[in-house]
């Protein structure tokens, strides 16, 4: 059974809230509330003191919405920058989960909303493999978004139960290219990050597998931990915790460098598998023909939220980073977006797992 | 000792005001939202849920938790009430529940689900506590094949929630099951019966379908005949047990929390199992099974008793494995993300504190629950004097709020007129909805670990019948298709009898 | 053996045939697969052809015992409103809002009450549309517009 569900918070500017205790957020709440109901669910708090800022963007609440469910990473890593972003704006930002067909549902939905830069998605590297997923999505990618900028970057592991035979990277690569067709590869469903990855190691390694699709993350793990499945590629989120207490065995992580929480595990380039490289990247997205000015005050908010202490730590827990200044540009974002959907074309074609 | 010390530890944290406090304010908050009509715990909870995002993590997890326990409690004061399942343990509850409403009995039938809860949340808790660790490795020895196995035996054990024709009941789950295939297929990624509609990719809602089939259907047949049929046709008579109904909860409430607290840590099948299993175990060992689906007290009392031990036992493998058996525990599980808590094996060891108040808050939540709602069931039984021409709008307008909210798709709004028609025909010509609401949640499940364990073993089926704990469910299974199909045969022959005689 | 009873299931045999069949050839439409490599057509194909089954024998079953009661009047002006009002809310809620959305189709519903009339129903409306935004605009904060793009 698939779980949907919407919910909505508000994420006010901390300046903007009265009870910066220690529970800042029910004090929130209940001011929202009136803000709400005072403004016929529309407006907004933030500017309405100041008579100059009604006239500029923003002047009422800012939704940004996540195309998966709320606790999930995606949604994790939203509200985690929302709160610098809406300080930074000075608005309101309430974030929404909106599920359904790998994300296209929330994507189409803001493709079709007003340019206004009031209705703003986030999505992950899904944008990208979404246009070979699913042929007769309703919207392209780079033509009907404009990118604002990345956010960050989630390593994968290449992880395996905890008594599989090859010890390190090198063993793996060498054991699968021999036992290919023995071997099961979990993934947490179709177009999954795990799925992704999943298939950029056997189209790396030329070889095929037997892939074990799951109804999410957790059921693949659990049979990992279980010993029912031999091989699992997913991200740090999930892996960290299972790696550390030795409950499973970790082969290489995916990412140009070696991550602070598992110091121990080699990049996959270190272990000469260059083009095994894949990040579970974030970016905002607003519909194209959203006015420049306003893209650019949104981008530079998301920008300056990268700068956030609280959320580089944060992150940080989770095994990610986030997107240097440099590579986080809007320029940068569209480039990425460019090249990934490039990049997987291909390989989700050949793995023939198109949704028609 | 060790376990003193670690419950000491969990009772300090939770005792505090402020985690007692909002220990109270989820269990509150979870009990109102549950309550109302076409909202079910999941809902309930995806809609709480970021109120909590701000507090200290114990306090957040407590808090949730709390909702949790209000959300399905509260679900089955609307299942009693009005009929109206909001989840699929509380189609079971209905069963029984709604007829002794009818007899004007809701307030014996709330009390039981009251305390029923709050003993299986205690056992459920201890459980935790003394054997979170063996249990979780024990869960660990399913895998796909055991799995099938068990959700063969859920199905067949679903045939007895029907009180008419095995044959319709049988006809039931299947469409039921047929139904839970709508959507992109989780092996091929093949959109199966979506129409070209991506809305329906991630297939049918499990509260349009039962706001369909329970409350549009109810409401249609109510609406048909001629005479004012008050839904609530007996007078309220009391609120309280009788000592007879006392001694008959007795039996149902332990065997039902034995069953939950086992089933409760398998992931994805256990939990929906017990409530359902509970219900036909009594069934049978009832020296009066004709009473069930007609008001039967230990129709009530072995499926709450059973749920909500699976709602303790469900966090086993969460805090001890990190891993989440269920939706809701994976909701949970973010919110420990978010709460900058890495999730894992170690977090036990790790973050003691939150793990022992956590658990030690369950058994406060329970009590509360049983605390607030005890008193709240002369409230809730008033539920019932609102008039009908003012209560069935209420349920439509409600349920499509709540079904358009859970995804903002209007399909899910759709979907609960046609399960409304579909469900009104099927009643009207016999055929009772609960197995196909089981159907439909099991189905995906049975496909999933079927076609997942034949992809694991290559193809071989033998898998089902070498891995000795599947063989043993498939057995039971057999044995429970024979005496499910058996009384029929035997009551025929009795007939005969009589009629030599 | 009344054929009047035997009707109700006939009937529910014919349900459970049209919607068998109408899964079983759909299914055959997608990758069947083998028992042991299923493809996604496989699984609903064979419950299909099940369900298919079962109608039959139940409609074979009342056809023979034929001792279910009678079939009852069918509330049709209730039936058509519910509906309605179902997919008007469906329809609209986006478009127009929830207030408006909303307030047509509860009074839509109510009036499918027995011997319901007009203001009574308006009143019901009303009522529930404005305990609805309290529950779940005011108090539980869903994004749900008062009123949609569709009215400017």
């Amino acid at each position: 059974m698939s779980l949907h569900h919407l919910n909505d918070a508000l994420v006010r500017p901390r300046s903007a809230r009265p009870g910066h205790g220690r529970y800042p957020r029910l004090a929130g709440l209940a001011t929202a509330t009136l803000v709400l109901a005072a403004c016929g669910g529309g407006g907004g708090g933030g500017g309405e003191d100041d008579p100059a800022a009604a006239e500029a963007f923003p002047e009422g609440d800012i939704t940004f919405v996540v195309p998966f469910s709320a606790g999930g990473p995606t949604d994790t890593v939203t509200r985690l920058v929302a709160e610098p972003i809406a300080e930074e704006l000075g608005a309101n930002i309430v974030v929404q989960n909106v599920e359904g067909a790998g994300g296209t549902i929330a994507a189409g939905e803001v493709a079709a909303a007003n340019p206004d830069g009031y209705t703003v998605l986030m999505h992950h590297i899904g944008m990208s493999t979404a246009p070979s997923l699913y042929p007769d999505l309703p919207y392209a990618p780079l033509e009907d978004f404009e990118p604002l900028g990345l956010v960050t970057q989630v390593p994968m592991t290449i992880v395996a139960r905890s008594d599989f035979e090859p010890q390190t990277m090198e063993e793996l690569v060498t054991y699968l290219e021999e036992n290919a067709e023995d071997v099961t590869l979990a993934n947490a469903g179709i177009g999954a990050a795990s799925h992704l990855c999943g298939l950029l190691l056997q189209d790396a390694l030329g070889v095929e597998l037997t892939e074990v699709p799951y109804e999410g993350t957790g059921p693949a793990l659990t049979d990992l931990v279980a010993g029912e499945v031999d091989l699992m590629c997913d991200q740090t989120t999930n892996t960290t915790g299972q790696i550390q207490a030795g409950e499973i065995k970790a082969y290489a992580v995916t990412t140009p460098e070696r991550v602070e929480t598992l110091p121990d595990l080699p990049t996959t380039e270190e272990a000469g598998l260059e083009e095994l490289q894949v990040g579970v990247w974030h970016g905002f997205y607003v519909p194209a023909g959203t006015p420049e000015g306003i893209r650019e005050e949104l981008s530079a908010a998301i920008l300056s939220s990268l700068e956030d202490e609280n959320v580089i730590s944060q992150l940080g827990e989770l095994g990610a980073a986030p997107f240097s200044q440099e590579e986080a540009t809007p320029e940068a974002h569209r480039q990425l977006l460019e090249e990934q959907i490039e990049l997987w074309q291909p390989i989700i074609e050949e793995a023939g797992v198109a949704a028609d | 000792m060790e376990l003193l010390n670690n419950l000491g530890l969990g009772f300090e944290t939770a005792f505090t005001p402020i985690n007692l406090l909002f220990a109270f304010i989820g269990v509150a908050l979870g009990t109102a939202v549950g309550v109302l009509p076409g909202i079910g715990p999941t809902a309930t909870i995806a809609m709480l849920l970021p109120i909590t995002f701000g507090f200290e993590p114990v306090t957040s997890l407590i808090m949730l938790a709390g909702i949790y326990y209000g959300a399905q409690y509260g679900g089955s004061t609307t299942a009693i009430l009005i009929n109206l399942p909001g989840e699929s343990s509380a189609a079971v509850t209905a069963l029984d529940g709604h007829q002794m409403a009818k007899q004007g009995r809701a307030g014996p039938a709330l009390a039981t689900a009251a305390l029923g809860s709050f003993f299986a949340g205690t056992v459920g808790t201890l459980a935790l506590a003394l054997f979170a660790e063996p249990i979780s490795r024990a869960a660990l020895l399913f895998g796909p094949a055991e799995y099938f196995s068990l959700v063969v035996l859920g199905l067949i054990a679903s045939i007895a929630l029907a009180s008419g024709s095995v044959l319709k009941a049988l006809a039931m789950i299947v469409l039921g099951l047929l139904l839970g295939t709508v959507g992109q297929d989780l092996y091929s990624g093949t959109p199966r019966f979506t129409f070209g509609m991506r809305e329906l990719y991630s297939g049918l809602n499990f509260v349009s379908l039962a706001v369909g089939l329970f409350g549009v259907a109810e409401i249609l047949r109510n609406l048909e005949g001629d005479i004012t049929r008050s839904v609530m046709v007996q007078k309220v008579k009391n609120l309280w047990l009788t000592k007879d109904d006392f001694r008959r909860i007795r039996g149902p409430v332990l065997r039902g929390t034995g069953l939950g607290t086992a089933l409760g840590v398998l992931p994805g099948a256990g939990h929906v199992l017990a409530s359902f299993v509970s219900y036909s175990v009594e069934k049978r060992v009832s020296k009066r099974p004709e009473e069930f689906g007609r008001g039967a007290i230990e129709g009530v009392a072995a499926p709450e008793s059973a749920n909500n031990a699976a709602a303790q036992t469900q966090f086993v493998p969460l805090l001890t494995l990190g891993l989440p058996v269920s939706p809701i525990m994976a909701l949970l599980l973010g919110a420990f993300i978010i709460q900058g808590i890495v999730p894992g094996p170690s977090v036990i060891d790790d973050e003691p504190e939150l793990v022992w108040g956590l658990i030690a808050s369950m058994w406060i939540g329970n009590f509360f629950l049983v605390l607030l709602n005890l008193p709240l069931i002369g409230l809730w039984v008033k539920m019932l004097t609102i008039p009908y021409r003012v209560l069935f709008p209420a349920i439509i307008a409600f349920a499509s709020i709540g079904t358009y909210s859970i995804a903002l798709n209007a399909f899910h709004v759709y979907a609960i007129a046609f399960f409304g028609i579909l469900g009104y025909v099927l009643i009207k010509l016999g055929n009772e909805p609960a197995p196909l609401l089981l159907g439909f949640v099991l189905g995906p499940l049975l496909e999933e670990y079927l076609r997942r364990a034949l992809i694991i073993s290559d193809g071989d089926p033998s898998v089902f019948v070498t891995r000795p704990i599947s063989l043993t469910l498939l057995i039971l299974a057999a044995a429970a298709f024979a005496i499910a199909v058996l009384p029929s045969v035997r009551r025929k022959r009795e007939v005969v009898f009589e009629e030599e005689d | 053996m009344s054929m009047h009873g035997a009707r109700k299931d006939l009937l529910a045999g014919a349900v459970f045939v049209i919607f068998g069949l109408a899964f079983a050839i759909t299914s055959s439409t997608y990758e069947v697969g083998s028992a042991l490599r299923m493809g996604p057509g496989y699984f609903p194909l064979v419950l299909g052809s099940v369900l298919v089954l079962l109608g039959i024998l139940i409609a074979v079953k009342g056809f023979v015992a034929g001792d279910t009661g009678e079939l009852g009047p069918v509330p049709w002006k209730a039936t058509v409103l519910i509906v309605a009002a179902l997919l008007f809310f469906g329809f609209t809620v986006r478009g127009l809002g929830m207030v408006p959305s909303l307030l047509v189709a509860v009074f839509l519903t109510a009036l499918a009450g027995r011997n319901a009339r007009v203001i009574p129903s308006a009143v019901i409306a009303a009522s529930l549309t404005a305990l609805s935004i309290l529950i779940f605009v005011i108090v539980l904060q869903l994004r749900l517009p008062y009123f949609g793009p569709w009215l400017g």
